[in-house]
């Protein structure tokens, strides 16, 4: 809107009056949205911050009320454990898919040629399928009779490995499932980057190393960090891979609160959980978005 | 058997608590207190006769598809499936008031909703084949859950056990303690599913299965750790894990396991299952008809054509569940012929381990134990 002011010069009046249509087309379709949201994310978000205050009556429904007990609960060496391997966990899955989406998103977007939409595609609709169904596959692949167990087998090369039911099935498993998100927004950054500055980076260090460390990643910092963060969020709440992949030692939060809410009988205390776990991460998010803010303006 | 086996088991993964539907039932309980009164007056029962389409709650895959084409056809209406993935997510929808005609609730759900008047009776005098089930001496005249069968007619029994590969362990004792059988160790499960964990641990040390005293959880607690050297991991997806080689000994249901054994393995020999001396827990689940169904009489009729012997027969074939209808037991029989131990029969009926409805308070004492065990 503002360029269209700006483009415009000569019949500023009319523009403007475009222009206040276009706002108010905006707040029409903005309306949808913003009561869907104020509906069904505001509102369950509130009850889940009321609810942590409840209590369970007998008939093992939960009711609000004003009890701070949940939150005196919190404070205990096992939820503390569990929450620190959860952010292990998440962290670790952070870092591998860093290491893979980067080459992945750098190999497509500098040479991926006419193919790129393709090949971007075909990283994309394999996460069309439930993730649950996913790692399905994977108990299937990587189980001790799996194929490849069998596979190894069958090459001589000794008898298998045991994956599945260790914490790194479940890291694996949270890669597997997230990856995507590191990998778009990476690609975004690599795809929107000029070229020429690897060129004069190469004829500037010689070395591609150096290139690639001193150039190609600083340019593309804010679409690594935008990755990590929306990779890291969804990992350390994940149930579903502690669950299918996991072993008798890898219990995650998640898991810890989906228990409350289906055997436990306890929703005030899986909500208490919650509500934890969105302050200890949005305190993370403040400071993450306080660090990154300077090096996002500069690029 | 001409199914193309999904290698998935029905209820097991369901019943893990992938439960992803039941969190989503939050937004649908009532949070106000609510003094309801403690025993509600039962709703009176439907006649059976055709008064619209079905509304089908069960969990996924856990009746056989010819016998639902063939109520269909039978009596020319329709049977719309929903299904749930939990106990706790089945009642989350039903008391927020969705209308089913035919549901399948566990033993202790039944006194649940029973109690606060959310089934409607079933007048047996209705069903032509009701014979076959409340005969006279038949211990569901009158279940531990369901006083007279009021409201609830039997579905499958089912037991928790033990099963095993021979192939790989030499040494089963008929205990719980296999679960703690050094030749299995690395290749033991324990069923992801508290009160079976719990029960487990309770059979050994000789108390209730349904304990929750502070002294009994704390020495159910440590004998469950100390389990974990052994374990490889807790999963209620038993048939999963026995046949992709994972398994070596899984603490699993009976019915889970026939089908494991029969249905799906190359080699049935390799595989065994016991039901524990200490004891094993004996479950029930039921179909009974909510008190808010639209169409109270299609259930009855449905519940009539489930109740018909070579009805029952498929089901069983296709479920390897035993199911107590008196001229279908025979079929079950069969099934289980090399692995008797499946088979539920009126003793273990009348056994005292049974899940029962426990207070809050009790469930949130073994919530926190089984918590703890698993994190630790």
């Amino acid at each position: 809107m503002a360029t269209d002011v700006r483009t415009s010069p000569v019949r500023p009046a009319r523009a403007r009056r475009r222009s206040s249509q276009r706002t108010t087309l905006w707040a029409m379709l903005l309306a949808l949205p913003t009561a869907w949201m104020a509906v069904f994310f505001v509102a369950s978000m509130v009850i889940v911050v009321l609810l942590a205050f409840g209590t369970t009556q007998r008939d093992g429904s939960p009711v609000f009320g004003t009890n701070l007990g949940n939150f005196t609960a919190l404070w205990d060496e096992v939820y503390l454990r569990l929450f620190l391997r959860s952010v292990v966990y998440a962290l670790a899955t952070v870092v591998l898919s860093a290491m893979v989406a980067y080459p992945v998103a750098y190999a497509i977007a500098l040479h991926g040629g006419r193919y790129k939409n393709a090949l971007i595609a075909a990283i994309v609709v394999p996460f069309f399928a439930s993730y649950l169904i996913r790692m399905y596959a994977w108990k299937a692949l990587l189980s001790d009779d799996g194929l490849v167990n069998s596979g190894i087998r069958r090459a001589g090369l000794g008898d298998g490995l045991t994956f599945l039911n260790t914490p790194w099935a479940v890291i694996g498993g949270l890669v597997y499932g997230f990856v995507v998100f590191m990998i778009l927004p990476v690609y975004a950054s690599l795809e929107r980057m000029d070229v020429s500055l690897i060129e004069a980076g190469k004829d500037l260090y010689h070395s591609p190393w150096r290139t690639f460390f001193s150039v190609t990643l600083p340019a593309t910092r804010a679409g690594l960090y935008g990755g990590m963060v929306l990779v890291f969020l969804p990992a350390l709440g994940d149930f579903v891979s502690a669950q299918l992949l996991g072993g008798s030692r890898t219990f995650m939060i998640g898991n810890l609160i989906q228990q409350q809410f289906i055997g436990g009988q306890n929703w005030p205390l899986g909500s208490a959980m919650t509500v934890a776990m969105m302050v200890a991460l949005g305190i993370l998010m403040f400071g993450y978005l306080r660090a990154t803010a300077t090096p996002a303006r500069e690029t | 058997m001409s199914r193309t086996a999904p290698t998935t088991s029905r209820r097991a993964f369901l019943r893990g608590g992938l439960a992803v539907g039941a969190v989503s039932a939050l937004s649908s309980c009532a949070y106000i207190p609510d003094d309801a009164p403690a025993v509600a007056p039962l709703p009176r029962s439907a006649k059976a006769k055709v008064d619209g389409d079905l509304g089908y709650f069960n969990w996924a895959d856990y009746l056989d598809p010819s016998v639902l084409k063939g109520f269909q056809k039978e009596y020319g209406v329709k049977i719309i499936e929903s299904n749930f993935d939990s106990m706790e997510g089945m009642y989350a929808k039903i008391a927020a008031g969705n209308q089913y005609d035919i549901v399948f609730p566990i033993a202790k759900w039944v006194v649940k909703m029973r109690r606060e008047g959310r089934l409607r009776a079933i007048d047996h005098e209705q069903l032509d084949n009701a014979d076959q089930v409340f005969y006279s001496g038949s211990y569901f005249n009158d279940p531990w859950y369901d006083p007279g069968s009021r409201v609830s007619v039997p579905f499958t029994v089912y037991k928790t056990g033990i099963g095993w590969r021979t192939d790989k362990i030499g040494s089963m004792t008929g205990s719980w303690r296999d679960l703690w059988n050094i030749e299995g160790a690395g290749r033991i499960f324990t069923l992801d599913d508290q009160d079976e964990a719990l029960a487990m641990a309770a059979l050994l040390l000789g108390y209730d299965v349904n304990t929750a005293k502070p002294s009994h959880l704390d020495e159910m607690r440590k004998l469950l750790v100390s389990q974990k050297k052994y374990l490889r991991a807790y999963s209620s997806d038993d048939i999963n894990n026995m046949t992709s080689g994972d398994a070596w000994i899984h603490h699993m249901w009976s019915g889970d396991f026939l089908y494991m054994r029969e249905g799906l393995a190359k080699n049935k020999a390799t595989f065994d299952f016991e039901a524990p001396e200490e004891g094993a827990p004996i479950n029930s689940d039921t179909y009974a008809i909510p008190a808010n169904a639209r169409h109270p009489g299609t259930a009855m009729l449905f519940i009539d054509y489930l109740l018909r012997p070579e009805n029952a027969v498929k089901n069983i074939n296709y479920l390897y569940y035993p199911f107590p209808v008196r001229d279908a037991v025979g079929a079950f029989q069969d099934l289980a012929k090399e692995v008797p131990a499946c088979d539920v029969d009126v003793a273990d009926l009348e056994n005292p381990d049974v899940f029962r409805l426990l207070d809050p308070a009790a469930v949130q004492r073994r919530t926190a134990t089984w918590t703890e065990v698993k994190a630790s």
